[in-house]
């Protein structure tokens, strides 16, 4: 064997460099070899960094969006041209600023950087002075860092609070204002209400010595109604109000209201207990305004809701009370999760409280206690525990994807039930000093981190509950990319590039032992990519290395083996992508195995029927018409047997025109639908029943025959009859 | 929106009515009268629909049918002639949880009220609109109605009438912002029912002409169409009315109709051999004025109080 392919085998099997030609890549600043393209994250237009905006129809717009925006008003005319490339420097300055940690507002940063742009430049300041006055949108510019996911979601939550808070105060003053009213009406409908003092203060600015207020009263009180109100319903509106008005769960407008409550919290527990502490007074809050409803319509009676209310509540809130209320929110970091944090997450999620709770991580291959590689372990179990609840709303994407899940961002905050957001930073500090949103979107592309939401409200099976359609290239094991770069004769090459685990892992420091450099005299046709070495089943024949194609600090192709751990790592992360992909619904091992199944039995009828085709026709196919025809026509009842003797009326096609009832109203009468019916044939003569029947608008009734044989004029009356037969 | 625990158990309590708690008096109609039969229709929805009679409003103009109102225990307001749409309009607009009704007949709607009959289907505010047609004027004792039939021959029109019947369905359909036009029979009880229930239902200005019978001016009048039941179309679709057995046995000339299909709408109609019964046109996309203009604003007695003086200072000298 190849002295260097011995050397790679080794190095494969043991992670040892036996040879000086395997060198270790610390330092060498490698990053896999797609990264090329995305040096400087600041010279490209994508949606970092974002705005937070304050009002507006969306919670989060891109920066690059809102300079579109402010583009499409501005920029036209000869000079339209000029405009678009100095606002668009300006964008670049804002991100620049941004990518080092300035912070503050859209508005206040066009602000700070337009200035020093536009300093010896006329024509610039013109350009960005025109824009400026069209921005009209304004929020917090934030970046893709350690802080987004606090940040964004926390900004969504909380104006996902103050609609529902708007809508709130708006049912409230309605109720606070009828109730209000019916006590005012009690007041003027009682006697001091009509007092001549009331009677004049209410009368306003005018001649008052012109008229007698006290004789008004008087008249008033005797011709005021001598029913008095409740007492016991003046007491409820009073309580009602009461209720009402000293709520904390929304702000109010009462200069002496107690403070809000928050519900924005740091930890599960605090969360829980505050939900604990504040049930009963949510409990007399949902139980004033359904009482409210009631009174406010006039429809509270104390002798059936009295008991009803007695015992509101003791079951808890349901959907519908709990959505009147304000949703609570934990934002906690997964590596503060300690056991008895998550016990308490666990009781969030299985309760089905109204708690969103974000749980941030920021590394994702973290190495187990026990030195074992379990990259991505933590941070998965947390999102399939919540899914196996069944009712929770889980959501998991890195940082770098929230945009793009922002519609079902606000689902889970919509969601009755509790929500869970975990989200990957990408703010991992042993990254190499790459930026946060670069290592979001790779860990979205290796499938370490993949992005999902599950929203039990959208139907009752997976196909309508779990969707993985954020990531890239979902049908596929690994997402491949096009990756461009000149050989050594200056010829263009292009290749397919699989980002894997292995690349994910490649850029961080702490797993760089796993990771050697071959120099490039060594390259060889032994040295394969990963790809294929993940594609074996298992270790293989040994006459090969996995090799990853990555690119140096000057943007020169390097070729780098890595041991067996990572293969095997890279192996049960893509095993754990494909039981995503089933659950999502592509390559579904039961619906593959239906579909082998029945196209096996339809290959076997083809069969049999071009078997019998070779025989003569022997009947003719039926014609699809009539069936058709058939299905339209209404199905028929079948009639009730009537003897031709008996007498009747066809209720149901009565049209209540009163002529039987009115000739003979113990004959006919009319059933609860006011429709006729013979209610005794026996307390008329047939003549009558007869010419009842000759009377009726719509020729419904049918006399039959004769009971009393002995009655006169039957033959004629037969006749006559025979007609509503 | 999901309906929480509490409102299912005070649904539970829900007062229960029958018919009698919705019959007034006896009907001062003529016996055979069709009216008796849309007032049975019309109270067996209220109490299907258990419509509380304190939060039900009928409101008519001047006519035979106009006397509707009487003979319900609900709130009643028999107003002035062919002014029965601007009326409901306004209890609809300043009291938008009651259940308006409106009961007009051929002239209160068609003749003298027929301005307001045109803007009531612009404004589409949600009021149940039943327009009883008996193609003349009975209380004043046959008199001929823009629906009587060329040459009806009646106290003003000793030689018969000179023009031709106006068609209430023709020109609902050539109203903008029409969004519910049926017609019904008052000799199908079933079928008036079935419409009118759904005109309850639909949210908007739902217009049911109904044709109806009058045995003292007018006896023969539907005599041809109620002797052949063929004469008799009736209309169905999977987003309307279905048909039951009993009237598919009976009534065999059947039409599937598209109720968003405008221009068969206008077409079916024009019918004149056939009438037809159904629902012609249905479209719940339309605005109703009375949500169109609603500002949510509270309306307490400050508000009221400020709006007023700001009204009344406009006069001062």
């Amino acid at each position: 064997m190849d002295a260097d392919l011995q050397a790679h085998i080794a190095f494969y099997l043991t992670g040892k460099r036996h040879s000086p030609n395997l060198l270790a890549i610390d330092g060498l600043k490698l990053q896999p070899a797609l990264f090329a393209g995305y040096r400087d994250l600041t010279r490209l237009r994508y949606d970092f960094p974002l705005v937070l905006v304050k009002e507006g129809p969306a919670a989060v717009e891109p920066l690059s969006g809102l300079i579109d925006a402010i583009l499409d008003k501005v920029a036209r005319g000869d000079d339209g041209e000029r405009i678009r490339k100095h606002v668009l420097r300006l964008e670049q300055e804002i991100r620049t600023r941004v990518a080092k940690g300035t912070s503050g507002t859209f508005s206040t940063l066009w602000d700070a950087a337009a200035p020093a742009l536009a300093k010896d430049n006329k024509l610039m300041a013109e350009s960005l002075s025109r824009a400026r006055a069209n921005l009209k949108v304004d929020g917090d510019v934030i970046d893709c860092d350690a802080s987004l996911p606090y940040h964004l979601l926390g900004h969504a939550w909380a104006i996902t609070q103050t609609q529902r808070a708007k809508k709130f105060a708006k049912d409230i003053n309605r109720l606070v204002q009828k109730l209000s009213d019916i006590i005012k009406a009690d007041f003027v409908n009682s006697d001091a209400g009509k007092s001549a003092e009331n009677l004049r203060a209410s009368f306003g600015n005018g001649p008052m010595d012109s008229f007698d207020f006290a004789a008004m009263s008087r008249i008033l009180v005797k011709a005021s109604a001598k029913k008095k109100p409740a007492k016991s319903r003046q007491k409820r509106v009073q309580n009602l109000l009461a209720v009402l008005q000293s709520q904390r769960f929304f702000p109010t407008s009462s200069a002496t209201a107690e403070a809000p409550y928050s519900f924005a919290f740091d930890s599960c527990n605090d969360a829980l207990k505050a939900y604990r502490e504040r049930l009963p007074k949510a409990i007399e809050l949902a139980r004033a305004i359904a009482m409210a409803e009631l009174e406010v319509r006039g429809e509270y009676s104390e002798v059936k809701h009295d008991a009803l209310f007695e015992s509101f509540g003791q079951n808890g809130l349901d959907e519908a009370e709990l959505a009147l209320l304000p949703d609570y929110l934990v934002r906690i970091n997964a590596t503060s999760l300690s056991g008895a944090e998550q016990s308490k997450l666990n009781e969030i999620l299985a309760i089905d409280l109204p708690i969103k709770v974000v749980v941030q991580t920021d590394d994702v291959i973290e190495e187990s206690p026990v030195g074992h590689l379990a990259f991505a372990l933590r941070s998965r179990q947390l999102a399939s525990m919540a899914m196996g609840i069944n009712d929770v709303f889980v959501l998991q994407s890195p940082a770098a994807s929230l945009y793009q899940l922002r519609e079902q961002i606000q689902r889970g905050l919509d969601y009755t039930g509790p929500a869970l957001f975990s989200v990957f930073s990408g703010a991992t500090k042993t990254s190499g000093g790459l930026p946060p949103y670069l290592i979001g979107a790779a860990a979205l592309e290796s499938r370490v981190f993949p992005a999902f939401t599950f929203d039990p409200s959208a139907g009752r099976d997976w196909a309508s509950r779990f969707c993985l359609a954020t990531n890239p290239q979902a049908e596929e094991d690994w997402p491949l990319r096009e990756f461009a770069y000149e050989d050594e004769k200056n010829q263009a090459v292009a290749q397919q590039l699989p980002f894997t685990l292995i690349d994910f892992v490649a850029c961080d420091t702490r797993y760089s032992k796993h990771f050697s450099l071959i120099p490039r005299t060594h390259w060889n046709d032994t040295l394969v990519p990963v790809e294929t070495a993940l594609a074996q089943p298992g270790r293989g024949s040994l006459d090969s290395v996995p090799c990853l194609t990555m690119v140096d600090g000057e943007d020169r192709l390097q070729k780098v083996i890595v041991d067996e751990k990572l293969i095997r790592e890279a192996r049960r992360c893509r095993s754990m992508w494909n039981s995503l992909q089933e659950l999502g619904g592509i390559h579904n091992s039961h619906a593959e195995k239906l579909l082998a199944s029945e196209r096996l039995r339809w290959e076997e009828k083809l069969a049999a029927a071009s078997a019998s085709a070779a025989k003569p026709a022997a009947e003719p196919v039926a014609s699809v018409a009539a069936p058709v025809a058939a299905a339209e026509a209404a199905p028929v009842e079948p009639e009730a047997e009537r003897s031709p003797d008996e007498a009747y009326i066809e209720t149901a096609r009565c049209s209540t025109c009163n002529e039987c009832v009115q000739f003979n109203n113990k004959m006919f009468a009319y059933d609860g639908n006011q429709q006729a019916y013979i209610a005794d044939v026996n307390a008329g003569t047939y003549a009558q029943l007869v010419e009842a029947a000759e009377n009726c608008q719509v020729s419904i009734i049918h006399p039959g025959k004769p009971r009393n044989p002995n009655e006169p004029g039957l033959e004629e009356l037969i006749k006559r009859a025979e007609l509503f037969a | 929106m999901k309906s929480s625990a509490t409102d299912c158990l005070l649904d539970l309590y829900d007062e229960q009515h029958e018919l009698e708690d919705y019959q007034s008096g006896v009907p001062r109609w003529c016996t055979g009268c069709g009216d008796n039969a849309i007032l049975t229709a019309v109270q067996r929805l209220c109490r299907d629909e258990a419509l509380r009679p304190e939060k039900t409003v009928f409101v008519s103009g001047i006519g035979c049918s106009s006397r509707f109102p009487h003979y319900m225990k609900t709130y009643g307001f028999h107003g002035i002639h062919g002014r029965a749409f601007p009326v409901a309009e306004g209890v609809k607009m300043a009291r938008p949880d009651l259940t308006v009704f409106v009961n007009t007949g051929d002239g209160d709607c068609c003749s003298i009220g027929a301005a307001h009959w045109i803007h009531a289907i612009r404004y589409n505010m949600n009021l149940t609109v039943f327009l009883h047609d008996n193609r003349i004027y009975g209380l004043t004792k046959k008199q001929a109605s823009p629906t009587s039939p060329i040459g009806t021959k009646s106290n003003t029109t000793p030689r018969g009438s000179y023009l031709d019947a106006l068609n209430p369905l023709s020109v609902t359909l050539g109203v903008a912002n029409a969004s519910f036009v049926a017609q019904a029979v008052d000799w199908i009880p079933e079928s008036l029912f079935e419409i009118v229930k759904a005109a309850y239902h639909h949210k908007g200005m739902s217009f049911v002409r109904v044709l109806q019978r009058c045995p003292e001016w007018l006896p023969n009048s539907f005599e041809p169409w109620m002797q052949d039941p063929d004469r008799i179309q009736l209309l169905h679709h999977e987003n309307s009315l279905q048909l039951s057995a009993g009237l598919s046995k009976v009534y065999k000339n059947q039409l599937q109709h598209d109720p968003l299909d405008m221009n068969r709408a206008r077409e079916i109609a024009s019918s004149e051999d056939v009438i037809p019964v159904g629902i012609l046109y249905q479209n719940r996309d339309i605005p109703r004025y009375e949500e169109t203009r609603q500002t949510g604003v509270l309306r307490t007695t400050e508000t009221i109080r400020k709006g007023f003086d700001a009204e009344l200072d406009k006069y001062t000298v």
